[in-house]
């Protein structure tokens, strides 16, 4: 950290950060019948990331949350969605299709599916984000 | 409601405009973002309102505020 560092924005940023990526979990993993998704939940967490870098420092967060892992698992999101775009193409016949029901009212086929998107586009987002913010923050290059 | 919110968008935009210190100017940006997604809160779109606080009152403040801390309040180097 650089310069002068209150105390009031390190408690808060690090008691809020925690609370805050639990609610992004929260958006992610009730996307499908909430408000919320995969995208919202996603920067939630990239802001608790963001948080806790500021509270902490970035070279304390990036211990943490290494950029390496990070950007790997953004990487993995990724391919995982064109993976699963891809099966959707071959079996139903549309990019992202639903492949594991047809998709009538009540049963669990349509929101499993949903469900998966959402955690992949979650872990895109929030990786994605947290690695900008991350290498932004960076001390000295 | 909707005509308040978007007046209130209005004068915080032009105060945002007027000041003077840049730390000013983005705790207004972050309530002008908060007004949007209460605008849109009241549309019927919370999935937008949801977006729009996130990234606009959260990130967006955020990564200023760091840059604000980096650049040692914007004050002009002579």
């Amino acid at each position: 950290m650089i310069g002068r560092r209150t105390d009031m924005l390190d408690v808060v940023s690090r008691k809020l950060a925690p609370f805050v990526m639990l609610f992004g979990f929260y958006l992610i993993t009730f996307g499908h019948a909430t408000p919320g998704g995969g995208f919202q939940g996603g920067v939630v967490i990239a802001s608790g990331v963001i948080m806790l870098a500021l509270g902490r420092g970035s070279k304390t967060t990036e211990r943490r949350f290494p950029v390496e892992p990070v950007h790997l698992a953004e990487a993995i999101a990724l391919s995982g969605l064109l993976v699963v775009g891809a099966i959707g193409l071959l079996l139903s016949g549309n990019f992202l299709g639903n492949f594991l029901s047809i998709g009538t009212v009540g049963e669990t086929g349509p929101i499993a599916f949903i469900f998966m998107l959402n955690v992949l586009f979650g872990v895109k987002v929030g990786a994605g984000v947290s690695v900008i913010c991350l290498k932004l923050f960076e001390e000295d290059p | 409601m909707t005509e308040l919110l978007l007046g209130l968008q209005v004068i915080v935009a032009i105060a945002c405009l007027w000041m003077k210190k840049p730390l000013a100017a983005v705790i207004l940006l972050g309530a002008f973002s908060l007004l949007g997604a209460l605008l849109f809160y009241h549309l019927d779109a919370p999935d937008v309102a949801l977006t729009e606080a996130a990234v606009g009152a959260g990130v967006t403040a955020l990564i200023f505020v760091w840059f604000i801390h980096r650049t040692r309040g914007g004050e002009h180097q002579e």
